[in-house]
């Protein structure tokens, strides 16, 4: 009992993010009880390698969420876009690297052609956010159609080896997938040093509170909003290539499978909160790959998802979500 | 004017369909006599009203009574094909289409040599690996009046075609599905496959596995968690315990998911003899380029299912992940007249390598022809009656080569027993044949070599 009552009152003072480490950390140590040391930690690197890509793709989802009030639901399609004008680029005869690089800005500016030629006038032309979501969904299907159309509905991967392997000691990761893994970690750091020197996310936040009160405050709410828009391309633009380099073949149908994790990732990690989205992203990918250890892998996505609505049960607002402001 | 006037009636009240088709659009405004024109000047526009939209009316009608008048006419009949040109399986589309084009064109000639006035046409559909796109598709082709549908690939497509198309309108369904789960289904005798269900091909994979691994080995599968996967992975459990082997995993993975490292590495947590991939190469293309990953890999090890049997290995599979695998797929005689006649055809044709069922989709659209001769008709459900009196065991055989006899006997109405590219067809009760001749193949730098043919029944 007084164990338990001292656990209690750590946990109250305990910040929700800590919590949240502190009880995967349980989790993964029960895991080893019964599976063993290789089993899980090489489930948990499989965890992490899924997780990048989600964690990357949902941050750009959460903005667009935080600071549009939109329920993107053409989203996976612009991660979609950002693995096909990789091929195209790479097609043309264009280096792989640069072609990457060329296709996250292909993608960014996608996205800003959504922002100027669908949402801004759905927003000032007063669209409900049912309107917006139909749109949403019609867009997606535009994307992927489109795709469909140009790059064919095979399945393609890049001319790279998704076959190399990285062996350190019991555990094996995919040499790509490592990369992906990399590349994830240094978008996020990227964008996070970015928006701090700017001061971007301030203002991000601001309009995501209070649009009004942040056009009032001399805010430049449209700028905030294409910089929301370049953002989330570049970020989906990075997470499509992540996902492509990670798994190794894709279709134009990927977005759509993919949808459903990055909405998830991003409602737990807070919505508008770009650490949370990639903490949420790596909490879905561990779940799923720990829960093939204990219930096999065709329960995967719906152990994912119960564990996701677990999770909002205790933290309703994300893990990162700021307590509301009181008048 | 009075009997035209008459004969028009029904077109007034919207059945189009019943308008004569030796009536001009001239005769009709002309039978219609509308002398009800008011002496207010108001009226005059009202009166005018009923003549306009007669006369739209009248163009429309006519419009879709030469439209009708093409489908329905007994001298054309159209095959229906449900292809995957797009999704999961899209890998076999360009195959499946081709050899239902050869069918067609093949049925035209011998209708002609026959001396018979048949064309025959192909409409087909993409039914995108998806069950409401297949149930779409199936629509369409309806819609354009076909007579029998060849397809499609899946069992779950096959299962929604059945219930919300072809069962109603008791039109014959000739998929390219295994699965015995399709038997599951109450199809009311409208589903007849020239292929061989999966519990035959799952005593081909104990075959095969017993030949090359040898008897009595600790098997692991792993399989997509679908019907198709789920059914066979359950009967070839059981044919292998049966033959006294042992299965030390059983592995289900949702193939919707992103990524298959996990279940990989699962498949060889008992180090297994022999490993048996039940899955489709869009899936596999992932799932493979794991397995080789995980470092434990021996591709000699490995045994697919006919769902990854094709000519040429997809580039989208890495070849470490493939070369040297054996498999199972449904076969043709070699060696036969028919055969050399098909392959010589196909080749000629150019376009798609033949993939696994090239030659048993080709069959089903020359079954589907010779039954609608047979009945001297294209309704379906008279089709469907007749294509038992096309595979009649005793009697008078043709192949490919005496294709224009078939058509001359069954034009007869005299019942013929269509020995087709891919055998014989004995029909069980339930539309499945009885036997089946398996390829079991093997991978050899990125092609598909056939290392033996076996018979199952």
């Amino acid at each position: 009992m007084r164990v338990s009552a001292t656990a209690q009152a750590y946990f109250t003072g305990v910040p929700k993010p800590a919590k949240l480490l502190v009880s995967l950390f349980f989790i993964f140590l029960c895991l080893i009880a019964f599976f063993g040391t290789v089993k899980v930690s090489q489930a948990t690197i499989n965890g992490f390698v899924t997780g990048s890509y989600l964690g990357l793709g949902a941050m750009g989802l959460t903005l667009i969420m935080g600071v549009m009030k939109l329920v993107n639901l053409a989203y996976g399609d612009f991660l979609v876009a950002g693995a096909y004008f990789t091929l195209m680029f790479t097609a043309l005869g264009t280096p792989l690297p640069l072609s990457v690089l060329l296709a996250i800005l292909g993608t960014a500016l996608l996205s800003i052609l959504a922002e100027k030629l669908v949402w801004r006038p759905l927003r000032n032309a007063g669209a409900s956010t049912l309107q917006c979501f139909l749109s949403a969904i019609g867009l997606s299907f535009l994307i992927r159609f489109t795709i469909q159309f140009f790059g064919g509905s095979e399945s393609r991967s890049f001319d790279i080896d998704v076959l190399s392997t990285m062996v350190l000691g019991p555990f094996r990761v995919g040499t790509q997938q490592a990369l992906g893994f990399v590349m994830a970690l240094a978008a996020l750091s990227m964008l996070a040093i970015g928006l701090w020197i700017s001061g971007a996310m301030k203002t991000m936040r601001a309009v995501s509170d209070n649009r009004l009160l942040a056009e009032v405050c001399g805010i430049g709410v449209g700028h905030t909003i294409d910089l929301t828009s370049l953002l989330s391309g570049l970020l989906a633009g990075a997470a499509g290539i992540v996902y492509a380099t990670a798994v190794g073949s894709f279709n134009p149908n990927f977005g759509l499978t993919l949808l459903l994790s990055l909405f998830a990732a991003a409602t737990l990690g807070g919505i508008g909160n770009i650490y949370g989205a990639m903490l949420g992203g790596l909490v879905i990918g561990l779940s799923q790959e720990w829960s093939a250890l204990l219930l096999g892998a065709k329960w995967k996505p719906l152990v994912a998802l119960v564990f996701l609505v677990l999770m909002l049960l205790a933290v309703p607002r994300g893990i990162f979500a700021r307590a509301p402001r009181r008048p | 004017m009075a009997a035209i006037r008459n004969r028009m009636l029904p077109f007034v009240h919207g059945t189009c369909q019943a308008v004569p088709q030796d009536l001009t659009c001239i005769d009709i405004l002309k039978a219609l006599d509308f002398n009800r024109v008011s002496d207010t000047k108001w009226a005059l526009p009202m009166s005018l009203f009923p003549k306009a939209a007669i006369f739209i009316g009248c163009l429309v009608g006519i419009a879709l009574v030469s439209v009708d008048a093409g489908i329905a006419n007994a001298k054309d009949m159209f095959i229906g094909a449900l292809i995957e040109a797009s999704g999961p399986m899209s890998e076999m589309g360009p195959s499946v289409e081709k050899a239902a084009k050869l069918a067609v064109s093949v049925s035209n000639i011998a209708a002609k040599e026959a001396g018979l006035d048949l064309s025959v046409y192909l409409v087909s559909a993409d039914s995108q690996g998806n069950p409401q796109a297949a149930v779409s598709a199936a629509r369409t082709l309806v819609d354009k009046g076909v007579s029998c549908i060849l397809g499609p690939a899946t069992t779950p497509e096959s299962i929604a075609v059945l219930n919300g198309v072809t069962l109603q309108r008791r039109i014959t369904l000739w998929p390219q599905a295994s699965s015995t789960r399709l038997r599951a289904v109450e199809d009311g005798g409208t589903i007849f496959r020239t292929l061989a269900p999966d519990d035959l091909q799952s005593k081909a994979l104990v075959r095969a596995i017993e030949t090359y691994v040898g008897a009595r080995k600790r098997v692991a599968i792993l399989f997509r968690n679908e019907p198709y996967g789920d059914a066979l992975s359950r009967t070839f459990r059981s044919d292998w315990e049966a033959s006294g082997g042992t299965i030390v995993s059983s592995i289900a993975f949702d193939p919707t998911q992103q990524a298959f490292d996990s279940e990989a590495a699962q498949l060889f947590d008992e180090n297994p003899d022999a490993y048996v991939v039940i899955d489709y190469p869009d899936t596999y293309a992932r799932l493979g380029a794991a397995l080789v990953r995980s470092g434990k890999f021996d591709p000699n090890k490995l045994f697919v299912a006919d769902a990854l049997s094709f000519a040429r290995v997809p580039k989208s599979i890495p070849a470490r992940a493939i070369n040297g695998a054996y498999g199972v797929a449904g076969g043709s005689p070699r060696g036969t007249p028919a055969y050399r006649l098909f392959n010589e055809l196909w080749r000629q044709a150019g376009g798609a390598e033949a993939g696994s069922y090239a030659a048993n989709v080709f069959d089903a659209g020359i079954l589907c022809v010779l039954s609608a001769i047979e009945a001297g008709a294209t309704d379906p459900e008279l089709i469907r009656q007749k294509v038992r009196e096309v595979t009649r065991e005793g009697a008078r055989q043709f192949t490919l080569e005496t294709l224009a006899e078939a058509v001359k006997d069954a034009a007869a109405g005299r019942p013929i027993d269509y020995i087709g590219v891919s055998g014989a067809f004995r029909f069980a009760p339930n539309g499945d044949p009885t036997s089946g001749l398996y390829d079991i193949f093997q991978y050899r730098n990125g092609e598909q070599v056939t290392v033996r043919q076996i018979d199952v029944r």
